[in-house]
């Protein structure tokens, strides 16, 4: 431990590392809590901070990781390593030309991007999509607490748009081999031929779909790991799936061809994976309670209406997307609402 | 009789830190000298009336004021009056007087002893409550005819009476209500009934308080005019201005005290220097103070003399070693102690010795945190609670972690005991925005308890810009509007 106490010390001395500071840095502090202390009150804080709340979704992901992984093998390393290794430069590069420290949120971005591609996609592609959601998701922004869409989706959503034969009809089932006959996501399947996945084969992956979301009960669980630890909030993932299940009942009774059964729009496509991992990060959506409230039943209408009526399979993404944008107002709308001036 | 049990959503239970004080009581020795700060409580700083060089015994009056709202300050030593100078205490320049003890510890009271208070004329007692000093009890003081308070005993419709041990580090209501205290505590209150008629009582415990909320039910037997109610025991119950629209459903005005809405909060240590002054006729000379924190080797309760340094006080009980930080009454909100030399004086509850943080941890961020605290539940302690106290959580000045953009996680919302959203107010101080949208979001409810600063994932001091915006306000000429219903005490 001293050890490597006085390389870091040694790093830091070095005028040569200067340009790369932020690295040397991250590095540091990854390895090394803060030696800083507080001044005045409160004297004593949470010990708490953002690295290990980040890394808690880290480790709500990793049983989703291993079984994409074990569906998918070496391409599911493959587009994480990808994702992981371009998402981690760009956002080292901005570091260093705005010269702050590298925040830890791309370790997050990094692995979730990944979960929702299909995985079949070429590095390639990965690379672009990662780096457009980065830069064009967050970056540009003004970085880490600032940016309004999640980067995650919005790379996805790039690649989605741009090669839409890719990114819709190459999918495989679990354990194929890469040149296996692509198969359908149950969503598909019900759109073209009407008929339902069984719920056992949704809940334990036995689907195509994307490499991480596809294996429901691991990411139920991961899911509630990260309310119970308070990472994520209850009240968006909890309003998510209960409007999509009220709306698909109501649809399905008066449209069952066009609106699928509750229980199949819940374990179906990317819902989960989009309820508990994708809508509940706390900088995109809205902070305020009614806020959330709202988004979450918002998404949900969309999704179903999404998923039923429009040219597209799936609608979590555009759902999550979509309430993004109006995230903002809807805050200042509950605000407005709450600290509505006294009357004179 | 069960006592009420009130709720409160908001606010945080620190449990199980290092460093709670042992329910034990030691005498500490008279020092040789004694620095008495002349302002000391609730109201304003007093001038001295006795002269260097000049002779005062224990419990002898050494400055007053009748004029201004104040209370009297006296000697806690027989001696002689060695200087008479300003020091820097806490923050706040403050006239102190200096004197060396001459060997003789004896005392004199204020009155011939009265077992039959009863019998004491109201205006007895309260002379007797403003000359010993326990006026200047609480955030406003005890009112007396002699301005001890920004109001008259008569414009008193509320007192309450708070054993909240919601700090991190509390003294021990046990030592102080230990054996034939309680039955001072329960006189001390009747006198306060006396002095204070048309007063409605109220006595506030925490919901940890078992022993002493049984004792105190006995006690309050029906017909004593006084109700028990307990509280969860969440910081900052203890403060008036949470404890009082949690009880009474009455806000206190920003820039006003309890007092100016008829309310008056004290501790337990109040009640019990209210008893001192009329039944023993005994001034504060001295204060019970719990000694806390991982940064002292023995964690006590002192019974020490007003004046008696922290360097007499701590001497024997500090690791040499250790690089320490002292803090008066609490860790959240309160004053660096930065000298050894200063004195205690009757505003101190407890003395807690942080150890200073800089020590970097190897792999902070990964380790499972059985001992780390947190509003989260981000750390193996959540899990073990409830299971064993004998864990002590740690409490060093660290920052446990880098100083991060705000996500917005929500927890200082979660946690503000004024229904605050700390972090919209921070994002409109940091970007400068001083306007009136500041005030519409209730900046003026902040009772800068600093639980969102402690709270915070981000390690941003939240508090701190909050503070800054009401200064920047008030410097821009835009406060809080007036209270639209009658104050007391307003007239001076």
């Amino acid at each position: 431990m001293k050890l490597v106490r006085s390389i870091f010390e040694k790093l830091h001395g070095m005028r040569a590392l200067d340009k790369i500071r932020p690295v040397v840095d991250a590095a540091d502090a990854g390895a090394f809590g803060t030696g800083e202390i507080t001044e005045g009150t409160p004297h004593i804080l949470d010990c708490v901070d953002i690295k290990r709340y980040m890394s808690l979704v880290i480790v709500a992901l990793i049983p989703a990781t291993l079984v994409s992984i074990l569906f998918y093998g070496f391409d599911a390393i493959r587009i994480i390593a990808v994702s992981y290794a371009v998402g981690g430069a760009v956002e080292v590069i901005f570091a260093i030309v705005r010269k702050h420290d590298i925040h830890e949120g791309f370790l997050i971005t990094g692995l979730i991007f990944p979960l929702v591609l299909p995985p079949t996609t070429p590095s390639w592609m990965v690379a672009v999509g990662v780096v457009f959601g980065t830069m064009f998701g967050k970056e540009m922004f003004g970085g880490t607490g600032r940016n309004i869409f999640n980067p995650a989706l919005v790379g996805r959503l790039f690649i989605t748009i741009a090669f839409p034969a890719r990114m819709t009809t190459n999918w495989l089932m679990p354990f194929a081999d890469a040149d296996a006959v692509t198969a359908a996501t149950p969503l598909s399947v019900f759109k073209t031929e009407g008929t339902l996945a069984s719920v056992t084969d949704l809940l334990i992956g036995n689907t195509a779909g994307s490499m991480g979301e596809t294996c429901r009960i691991v990411i139920i669980l991961g899911g509630i790991f990260l309310i119970l630890t308070k990472v994520s909030n209850w009240r968006v993932p909890v309003c998510y799936i209960a409007t999509v299940s009220l709306f698909a009942l109501a649809g399905n009774h008066f449209l069952p061809e066009r609106i699928a059964p509750p229980v199949f729009q819940v374990f179906a496509g990317g819902l989960l994976f989009g309820a508990f991992f994708m809508a509940t990060d706390p900088v995109t959506s809205p902070f305020t309670r009614p806020g959330k409230y709202i988004f979450g039943i918002s998404c949900g209408i969309l999704t179903v209406l999404i998923r039923s009526f429009s040219g597209y399979v799936e609608g979590v993404m555009f759902s999550i997307v979509i309430m993004n944008a109006f995230t903002p107002l809807i805050d200042q709308i509950v605000l407005m609402f709450k600290y509505r001036p006294a009357k004179a | 009789m069960t006592p009420e049990q009130k709720k409160f959503a908001k606010g945080y239970k620190f449990n199980n830190f290092e460093g709670q004080p042992e329910a034990k009581l030691i005498q500490q020795d008279i020092p040789s000298t004694v620095t008495i700060p002349l302002k000391q409580g609730f109201g304003d700083e007093v001038p001295p009336i006795v002269e260097i060089g000049q002779t005062v015994k224990t419990g002898q009056i050494i400055a007053r004021d009748d004029e201004s709202i104040s209370n009297p300050v006296h000697s806690s030593i027989n001696g002689k009056v060695a200087a008479i100078e300003k020091i820097d205490y806490m923050g706040q320049e403050t006239t102190v007087i200096i004197i060396e003890f001459n060997g003789n510890d004896s005392f004199e009271p204020l009155h011939k002893a009265s077992l039959r208070w009863k019998d004491m004329s109201a205006d007895k007692i309260d002379e007797l409550v403003y000359l010993s000093g326990a006026a200047s009890s609480g955030d406003s003081g005890i009112p007396t005819k002699f301005n001890s308070s920004s109001i008259t005993p008569d414009q008193v419709e509320n007192v309450i009476i708070q054993g909240i041990a919601s700090e991190i580090h509390n003294i021990s209501l046990e030592i102080l209500l230990k054996g034939k205290i309680l039955s001072h505590f329960t006189i001390g209150l009747k006198i306060l009934q006396k002095l204070m008629p048309k007063a409605k009582f109220h006595m506030v415990l925490d919901e940890s308080q078992n022993r002493t909320i049984s004792k105190a039910l006995q006690l309050m037997s029906p017909g004593k005019n006084i109700d028990v109610v307990t509280v969860p025991r969440k910081y900052p119950l203890h403060r008036d201005e949470v404890l009082i629209p949690l009880l009474l459903g009455k806000k206190i005005p920003h820039g006003y005290s309890s007092a100016n809405i008829g309310a008056i909060v004290l501790d337990i240590a109040a009640v019990l220097a209210v008893y001192d002054a009329v039944m023993e006729g005994k001034p504060i000379i001295e204060k019970t103070i719990a000694l806390c924190g991982p940064g002292l080797k023995e964690h006590t309760h002192v019974n020490a003399r007003i004046g008696t340094s922290l360097e007499d006080i701590l001497n024997s009980r500090t690791y040499p070693e250790k690089d320490i930080r002292l803090v008066e009454n609490s860790c959240l909100t309160g004053k660096t102690l930065s000298d050894m030399s200063l004195p205690i004086s009757r505003t101190f509850s407890t003395i807690i010795a942080l150890t200073e943080g800089t020590e970097r941890e190897f792999l902070s961020f990964v380790r499972p945190g059985i001992n780390k605290d947190s509003f989260s539940r981000v750390f193996l302690s959540s899990l073990f609670e409830g299971l064993s106290p004998r864990i002590k959580k740690g409490c060093d000045t660290n920052l446990h972690g880098e100083v991060r953009p705000c996500i917005s996680c929500g927890f200082c919302e979660d946690v503000c005991p004024a229904k605050l959203i700390p972090h919209l107010l921070f994002h409109q101080v940091q970007n400068d925005v001083i306007d009136k949208l500041l005030i519409n979001y209730k900046i003026f409810d902040c009772i800068d308890c600093n639980l969102c600063s402690y709270v915070c994932t981000s390690k941003i001091p939240l508090a701190k810009y909050i503070k800054d915006g009401k200064g920047k306000l008030i410097d821009e000429g835009l406060t809080c509007p007036e209270p639209n219903f009658p104050l007391k005490g307003t007239q001076h």
